[in-house]
């Protein structure tokens, strides 16, 4: 030891480091997933603490391990995307957000990272009914490509409108049922829409809605069977129907007949519906729970309806959000994991429960027939919001996937602002012109950018003539 | 010096090295070669030529992220360092108990994340029920329904205000720290020597924290042309018309959102490029007034 260089301290210093590096070496060769025979990201932690039960189960029933490990959603995307491309190491199932469904099936097929469970929904069968027949269709339009189906839907979203009750009908005489149209809402909306203490600022607007477009005009395009892309992948936001939409839109939001207020997020929403400062806002599934939980005063003030149509007669629903699951190609036993997803997003008992934990409504149909959908909530005037929901759920307009679907959005925000501002200037003389131009001006720049990648490109190309084999259409 | 001798400083730096190669310069070659092809997945890549420089250069997002970030990055050193620097000068004149707990009060909310910062800030903004809002409308009766974070216009004020907030109070210790390095002597000097407060300020004060002045001009710069989780937390993403978006949310956007590395790669070297050539200039700036 004496006759190493430098002496004692070196010496030690070197022993100390091959030692952590030994052990390092040893324990990040070892994952803590080797010891599982499933890996089970999500993202959710409702949806994780909804699959204990069910977890446990399938433990008990195969008599194998299944890791479950709730990840942030960001991160899951985040981190999924980087293990696919570098060929790492990645969960068995995942949970993702349909929004990021597109970017993990772009390119050639070979490379996409999930599993292609078209097959097995079409053939299995439960009672003569084929798993694919049990879910509502339009729900695998995010999770697919090409007609190939790479995730089961975990959910509806069906998109209602929920309203202060005790404002609009007891105080203001309103009767919900002439809402038919959004020219109704939007007729009633100027009537109830008022400065009430003359201090210039309004204190009552009939609906929530985001100035700068963001999240809230998609539904409303949805609804009327718009959207971002089509079926076969093409940008289609500079159509009539969407310029109709944003012209609508902006005259709700902007100028002395507005009838809106964006009241943001949260716990901001809460405490503007719960002030009274917004009667109407938009209510997916998802978001009847987390109100349940922020405005337990008004249990009794609130109700739910459903959209007005654009049109009498038409679609009264639309849908916000998705997420889906994914088994990854990766995985080394296929068959369990698949048993996995069919015991968590298919056993009808289960549904149940979790819709009653989330008010969330399952994709499954014969699921909705249980007692438990049937259940009046307290904060909803005592309504059966599962029923609701579940009765406007397969109408649920499908919505497609693209690796651009945040860019395309992005983008129909920015030709919205802009037409928003040539209102706000000039009025509605030539708005719907301007808005034209503005929608062609974005369109073609997302076009520019998707032409840009050469492995889009040439799925796009390689695929244009499958259309003819593909499940879904609008 | 024996041969064993000459090899053992190479044998203690090996750790370091090895892990230098691993995580620098390999991902370093491969950033290069990476902005010349578009991928998609491990096995397909393209070779596509300066495509993807060309992609960037000339795309209207890229402009309006470069010039967004250049706007930050001004307000930055335009507003934000005076500030640091007027605060320093404060803390540094009093000599007080209290000091330490203003150090501290204006540090501290450099402790916290740039995402919880983000978040809480959005909250603030809220028109109607946001603190922020409020205390303006309380203030000068005005700003009770402004939408920062929906108007594209104001999205940048807010997130310069945020940046404020949180980055005021580090930069003033920098600039403590070379107050407090200021030789006495001299400003006693030129105090016998008739010189005004003004005159002592930019004739002795300022060429003695002239070297801390420029490292914190030049670390604002970096720092604000690496700006991206604020904005992108505090906006939920880009803002209204990309008012909130900056190179680096470009290049998340490109990269991890439509998934091109190839592009994502290349912003990466366009942003080095345009940090490098503001570094050097602002560099060359400060040699050039030197006073001898």
């Amino acid at each position: 030891m004496t006759n190493f260089p430098y002496g004692k301290a070196p010496f030690w210093i070197l022993v100390l480091s091959l030692v952590t590096g030994v052990i390092l070496l040893v324990v990040s060769g070892k994952s803590d997933n080797d010891s599982y025979d499933l890996v089970f990201v999500t993202f959710a932690r409702s949806h994780l603490e909804g699959y204990q039960k069910a977890t446990k189960e399938f433990e008990k029933e195969h008599g194998v391990r299944v890791h479950t490990q709730l990840v942030s959603g960001r991160a899951v995307k985040d981190r999924l995307q980087s293990a696919l491309m570098t060929d790492a190491e990645v969960p068995d199932l995942v949970e993702t957000l349909a929004d990021s469904m597109g970017y993990f099936t772009q390119g050639p097929v070979e490379d996409i990272g999930f599993m292609d469970l078209t097959d097995l929904l079409k053939q299995e069968q439960v009672n003569g009914v084929t798993l694919y027949d049990r879910f509502v269709e339009s729900r695998f339009s995010r999770l697919s490509r090409n007609g190939r189906i790479y995730a089961l839907p975990h959910d509806v979203h069906p998109l209602m409108l929920c309203y202060r009750r005790d404002i609009v009908e007891d105080e203001l005489g309103i009767d919900i049922n002439q809402l038919e149209t959004w020219d109704d809402f939007t007729r009633i909306g100027r009537q109830v829409t008022k400065d009430l203490d003359g201090d210039g600022n309004p204190d009552r607007f009939m609906i929530d809605l985001d100035k700068a477009g963001g999240d809230f005009i998609i539904p409303l395009l949805q609804q009327r069977d718009e959207g971002l892309f089509d079926v076969d992948g093409n940008l289609t936001i500079d159509t009539e129907g969407v310029i109709d939409t944003i012209v609508w839109y902006i005259r709700q939001c902007y100028g002395p007949n507005r009838i809106a207020f964006s009241a943001g997020w949260g716990q901001t929403l809460a405490k503007t519906i719960s002030d009274g400062l917004v009667l109407f806002y938009y209510c997916p599934d998802w978001r009847s729970k987390q109100f349940e939980m922020d405005v337990p005063q008004l249990e009794g003030k609130l109700a739910l309806m459903p959209l007005p149509a654009w049109k009498p007669g038409e679609r009264r629903v639309s849908t916000w959000g998705g997420t889906g699951l994914a088994i990854t190609k990766a995985c080394k036993n296929k068959e369990l994991a698949w048993a996995y997803a069919k015991k968590l997003y298919l056993k009808r008992e289960d549904l149940g429960d979790r819709f009653m934990a989330s008010y969330i409504l399952p994709p499954v149909k014969d699921a909705w027939e249980l007692p438990i959908f049937q259940t009046p909530i307290p904060l909803y005037s005592n309504q059966p919001i599962g029923q609701l929901y579940a009765a406007l759920a397969p109408d649920i307009p499908p919505n497609y996937a693209s690796p651009y679907y945040e860019l395309a959005r992005s983008k129909l925000s920015e030709a919205f602002l802009n037409a928003a501002q040539y209102y706000q200037e000039q009025g509605k003389t030539g708005l719907r012109d301007y808005t034209r131009t503005e929608l062609k001006r974005v369109s073609a720049y997302v076009k520019k950018v998707m032409i840009h990648n050469v492995f889009y490109a040439d799925a796009m190309q390689n695929t244009s003539g499958e259309t003819s084999n593909r499940t879904m259409s609008k | 010096m024996t041969p064993s001798n000459r090899r053992a400083p190479w044998f203690f730096l090996s750790p370091y090295l090895l892990l230098t190669l691993i995580f620098f310069i390999y991902p370093f070659l491969n950033a290069i070669i990476l902005a010349f092809h578009q991928t998609n997945g491990p096995k397909s890549r393209a070779f596509v030529g300066w495509r993807n420089f060309i992609f960037v250069l000339s795309d209207s997002d890229f402009h309006t992220a470069f010039w967004n970030t250049t706007i930050y990055a001004l307000a930055s050193i335009c507003v934000q360092l005076p500030l640091s620097l007027g605060f320093a000068m404060l803390l540094n004149a009093k000599k007080d108990n209290l000091k330490g707990i203003f150090r501290l009060i204006l540090f501290s909310p450099h402790l916290v994340g740039q995402v919880f910062v983000g978040i809480i800030f959005a909250l603030l903004f809220m028109p109607r029920h946001g603190l922020f809002n409020r205390f303006l409308q309380g203030l000068i009766f005005w700003g009770l329904d402004q939408e920062w974070l929906s108007n594209p216009a104001l999205v940048m004020p807010a997130l310069i205000i945020v940046s404020m907030w949180m980055y005021v109070g580090f930069n003033m210790i920098y600039f403590l720290a070379a107050l407090q390095n200021v030789d006495q002597e001299l400003t006693e000097a030129a105090m016998i020597d008739g010189a005004n407060a003004w005159h002592r300020f930019w004739t002795v004060t300022v060429p003695a924290i002239k070297p801390v002045a420029v490292f914190v001009v030049i670390m604002s710069t970096i720092g604000s042309y690496q700006l991206f989780e604020m904005p992108y937390s505090m906006l939920r993403g880009y803002g209204p018309k990309n008012a909130g978006l900056t190179i680096v949310g470009y290049l998340y956007r490109t990269a991890f959102e439509t998934g091109d590395l190839g592009t994502g790669a290349a912003i990466g070297w366009v942003l080095a490029l345009i940090i490098f050539t503001f570094s050097m200039a602002q560099m060359a700036i400060a040699r050039g007034t030197e006073i001898d």
